[in-house]
C-alpha cells in the first residue's frame, strides 16, 4: 500500500526552507546561451527583462533593436555588422553585475548598455570602469552615475533625478502650493529624486513629509492615510514601475484626487497604459514624448517604430535607440573601438536630428557625460474617446536640459582619465 | 495619531483578509498532499490575467466567477499529469517542480499578455471611496473583504459539514486510514488541489482590481502566504486565518512609524513566532474539530 503519512515537523521544516528559497526566486534566472558570430561589433545590453521594471526594460530593448537594424542596414559600425547581446539583470544588483562581467569577459563586447534600475546601472559602472569598456546608461536615473561617482567611460542618455525634479518643481509650486507629501521608493533613484525635489521646495519656503517604501510594495493605503492626515497641496508620487501604477490606482480609488493634486517626475507611457483612465492625472515630466507635430523626423520615426513593435514608442524606446546609435557615433568619431578614444569623441558629441528627435541641440556634456535633451513638462489626461489611445499627455513647457541640470561643476563630477 | 493607527489597523485587516484567501489555498494543498506549491503565486497571476481576458466578453462579474474555475481546472490538470507522481517523496521534490512551474507561468504570462501592465477596470459602483473620514475605505476593498469572508466561511462550512470536507480533514491527519476505508485518495487529492488553486485564482481576480496586472504580481504576493502559514501554524487552517490577518495589520501599523520596514516586519513577526513558539500560534493542535 502506498504510504500516505509523512512527518508534520518535516513538513514545517520544508516549508521554512521553501520560504527561504522563495526569497531567492528572483535571482534564479537561467542564462540564455546562443551562438555568437565572429568579426562583428558587439553591444552588450543588461536590463531587467523580468521583474517589476520589465515593461520599461523591454521598451529599451525594442528601441535598441530598432536602432541596430538601422545601423546594420547602413553598414554597421566601422564597416562591420553589429550584434546586440541582451541579458536579464532580473532587477537584482548581483545578477546584473554577473551578467555584465559575462558579456565583457566571455562575449568580448565592445560596449555595454545598462540598466533601467539605477542601483544596477551604478554597480555595473564599476565593472565597466575596471574593464575599460564604454558604458552608456540608457535609463538609470540616479545622480551619482554622472555626478560625484562619474567615470571616464560612462555616459548617460536619460536625465538625472536632479534634472527631472528641477524641471517640474517650480510648476508644482506655482500651480498647487508648497506643502508636499512624498511616496518614495527606498532605493538609489528614490532617494536622489526626493533630495532634488526637497531642495527646490525648501528654497521656496515649503514643507513636506513622506514615506520611504520598499520596491514591490503592493498596498499603499497606510501611506495614503498618512498623506490625507497631513493635508498636502500635492502628493509627490515618485514611485517607479508597477509601484507607481499601484499607488496611483489606489490614490484615485480612495478619492484623494478630489482633495489634493498629484505629480512628480516620471509618469512613463508604460505605466500610463497600465492604469484605468481615472488615474491618468497630475503633472509630470516626460524625457521624450512621441507627439511632437512640428519637429522633423519624429512622425516618421514614430510610425516606423510602431510598425516594428506594434506600439507607440515611449521615452524608453528612445533611450535604447539613442544608446545604440551613440555607440556607433562614438566609434565613428574615434575611428576605432578603443574605449578611451571613443569616450573622448563622445564628450560634447551632438546627436543628429534624426536621432535626437526633438527641438534644439542635444549633446553629451563634456563635464559630466550627461546627455542634455529637453524635458517635457505637462499634464496627464485620459485619451480622448475615439482618438489615439496613447494620447495621454499634453506638453505645456519644454525645459532645456542644461538649464534643469545646472552647471556640470555643481554635480560633483570630476572625470579622471586613465593614464 | 490614534485615528491614523485605527485607519491602518482597519486597512491592515482588509489586506490581511486577502492574504488569508491566498494562504488558505496554499495550506489546503500542503496539509493534504504535502506539496509546497511554489507555483501558487503563478496561479494567482493567471487568475488575474484570465479574468482580464474574459471580462471583455462576460464583464467583470462574469469573469469573477468563471476565471477561478478555469485556473482550478488547469491546476487539476497539472496535478494529475505532473505533481501526483511526487506524492510520498521528500517535499523538496514537489518544491522544485512547482518552482519551475512558477517560472513557466510567469514567463508564459509575459509572453502571451506582454510585460506591459494591463489596466483592470472595476465596476463604477465599486470604484468609489466609501468614506475617507470614517475608516478611510473604498468600495472595492469592502467588496474584497466580503468576497474573502464569504469564501472563507464557505470553505470552513464545506470542510466541517460535508462528507468530502470530512474526508479532506481526515486525510490531513491520516491518509492511510482514509484510503483503507475505501476513499479514492487520488481523486481526493486532485479535488483538494483544485480547491486550493481555485482560491489562488480568485485571489488573482481580486488582486487585479487593486494592483496593476503584471506577470510578477504573484511572486510579490506569495511570500506573505508562506509567512501567514508559518505564523499561524502549519497544518492549521484557523491558524492560517489568524496569521494572514496578523501580518496584514502588522504591515499596516508599521507603515505609520517606519514605512521602509513595512515589508520586513512580516519576516520579523515570523522570526519571533518561530523563536517563541516554533509550531506557530495554533500549530497542529489548532485543527478544526
Amino acid at each position: 500500500m502506498t504510504n500516505f503519512t509523512f512527518s508534520r515537523s518535516m513538513r514545517r521544516r520544508s516549508l521554512l526552507k521553501a520560504s527561504a528559497a522563495a526569497a531567492l526566486l528572483p535571482l534564479a534566472r537561467p542564462f540564455v546561451i546562443s551562438a555568437r558570430a565572429a568579426d562583428t561589433v558587439k553591444i552588450g545590453m543588461v536590463n531587467p527583462i523580468t521583474g517589476v521594471y520589465s515593461a520599461p526594460a523591454t521598451s529599451e530593448v525594442e528601441g535598441a533593436k530598432f536602432a541596430l537594424a538601422e545601423l546594420n542596414k547602413n553598414g554597421g559600425i566601422l564597416g562591420r555588422q553589429v550584434e546586440l547581446l541582451v541579458e536579464d539583470s532580473a532587477n537584482d544588483v548581483g545578477t546584473g553585475v554577473q551578467k555584465a562581467r559575462k558579456l565583457i569577459d566571455r562575449d568580448q563586447v565592445n560596449f555595454i548598455l545598462a540598466d533601467v534600475n539605477s542601483a544596477i546601472a551604478y554597480a555595473i559602472a564599476g565593472v565597466t570602469n575596471e574593464k575599460k569598456i564604454l558604458h552608456i546608461v540608457p535609463g538609470g536615473h540616479t545622480d551619482p552615475i554622472t555626478g560625484k561617482d562619474c567615470k571616464w567611460n560612462v555616459f548617460r542618455v536619460c536625465n538625472t533625478t536632479a534634472m527631472d525634479s528641477n524641471a517640474v518643481a517650480s510648476t508644482l509650486i506655482e500651480k498647487f502650493g508648497k506643502k508636499w507629501y512624498f511616496l518614495t521608493p527606498d532605493y538609489a533613484y528614490g532617494h536622489t529624486l526626493q533630495e532634488g525635489f526637497v531642495k527646490n521646495l525648501t528654497a521656496a519656503g515649503g514643507e513636506y513629509q513622506g514615506d520611504l517604501l520598499p520596491v514591490g510594495t503592493a498596498d499603499f493605503s497606510a501611506s495614503l492615510i498618512k498623506a490625507q492626515q497631513y493635508g498636502p497641496s500635492v502628493l509627490l508620487n515618485i514611485m517607479g514601475g508597477a509601484d507607481q501604477v499601484n499607488s496611483l490606482k489606489q490614490f484615485v480609488q480612495f478619492g484623494m484626487d478630489k482633495k489634493m493634486a498629484v505629480g512628480g517626475a516620471l509618469y512613463e507611457l508604460e505605466n500610463m497604459r497600465a492604469v484605468p483612465k481615472e488615474a491618468l492625472t497630475g503633472w509630470w515630466t516626460m524625457e521624450w514624448w512621441w507627439d511632437q507635430p512640428n519637429v522633423p523626423h519624429v512622425k516618421e520615426w514614430v510610425a516606423a517604430l510602431k510598425a516594428a513593435t506594434g506600439k507607440t514608442p515611449s521615452a524608453r524606446h528612445w533611450f535604447g535607440f539613442v544608446g545604440v546609435h551613440s555607440c556607433a557615433l562614438a566609434a565613428a568619431g574615434a575611428k576605432e573601438l578603443d574605449a578611451a578614444k571613443m569616450a573622448h569623441a563622445m564628450e560634447g558629441m551632438k546627436l543628429p536630428p534624426e536621432i535626437a528627435l526633438q527641438p534644439g541641440d542635444v549633446a553629451f556634456r563634456a563635464g559630466d557625460h550627461e546627455l542634455m535633451p529637453s524635458i517635457f513638462v505637462g499634464e496627464a489626461h485620459a485619451a480622448p474617446a475615439g482618438g489615439e489611445s496613447d494620447d495621454m499627455f499634453k506638453t505645456q513647457t519644454l525645459v532645456p536640459g542644461d538649464k534643469a541640470a545646472g552647471p556640470a561643476e555643481a554635480t560633483g563630477c570630476k572625470v579622471e582619465w586613465p593614464a | 495619531m490614534s485615528t491614523l493607527i485605527l485607519f491602518n489597523v482597519t486597512n491592515g485587516l482588509i489586506i490581511g483578509a486577502f492574504y488569508v484567501l491566498m494562504a488558505l489555498g496554499l495550506s489546503l494543498i500542503l496539509n493534504l498532499s504535502g506539496v509546497i506549491n511554489f507555483a501558487h503565486g503563478g496561479f494567482l497571476t493567471l487568475g488575474g490575467y484570465v479574468a482580464f481576458t474574459l471580462s471583455a466578453y462576460i464583464g467583470f462579474w462574469g469573469a469573477l466567477i468563471v476565471a477561478p474555475f478555469i485556473v482550478a481546472i488547469l491546476g487539476v490538470v497539472l496535478e494529475r499529469t505532473m505533481i501526483r507522481w511526487l506524492y510520498g517523496r521528500d517535499p523538496l521534490y514537489s518544491l522544485l517542480l512547482t518552482f519551475g512551474l512558477a517560472f513557466m507561468i510567469e514567463d508564459g504570462s509575459r509572453w502571451y499578455w506582454g510585460p506591459q501592465g494591463l489596466p483592470v477596470t472595476i465596476p463604477p459602483i465599486l470604484s468609489q471611496p466609501l468614506s475617507s473620514s470614517f475608516f478611510f475605505i473604498t468600495g472595492y476593498r469592502l467588496f474584497m473583504v466580503a468576497v474573502a469572508a464569504g469564501v472563507i466561511l464557505g470553505l470552513f462550512c464545506f470542510l466541517r459539514y460535508t462528507r468530502l470536507g470530512l474526508r479532506i480533514r481526515a486525510g490531513t491527519l491520516d491518509l492511510d486510514t482514509v484510503s483503507s476505508l475505501g476513499v479514492n485518495v487520488r481523486l481526493l487529492r486532485s479535488f483538494n488541489f483544485g480547491l486550493g488553486i481555485f482560491l489562488a485564482g480568485l485571489s488573482g481576480v481580486l488582486a487585479g482590481g487593486q494592483l496593476g496586472l503584471i506577470p510578477t504580481m504573484g511572486s510579490t504576493l506569495l511570500m506573505p502566504s508562506f509567512i501567514a502559514i508559518i505564523v499561524g501554524g502549519v497544518g492549521s487552517l484557523p491558524g492560517t486565518l489568524v496569521g494572514g490577518l496578523l501580518i496584514g495589520v502588522a504591515a499596516g501599523v508599521t507603515t505609520v512609524f517606519w514605512p521602509s520596514a513595512s515589508e520586513a516586519v512580516m519576516y520579523v513577526l515570523m522570526g519571533v513566532v518561530l523563536l517563541v513558539r516554533p509550531r506557530g500560534l495554533f500549530g497542529e493542535e489548532g485543527m478544526m474539530s
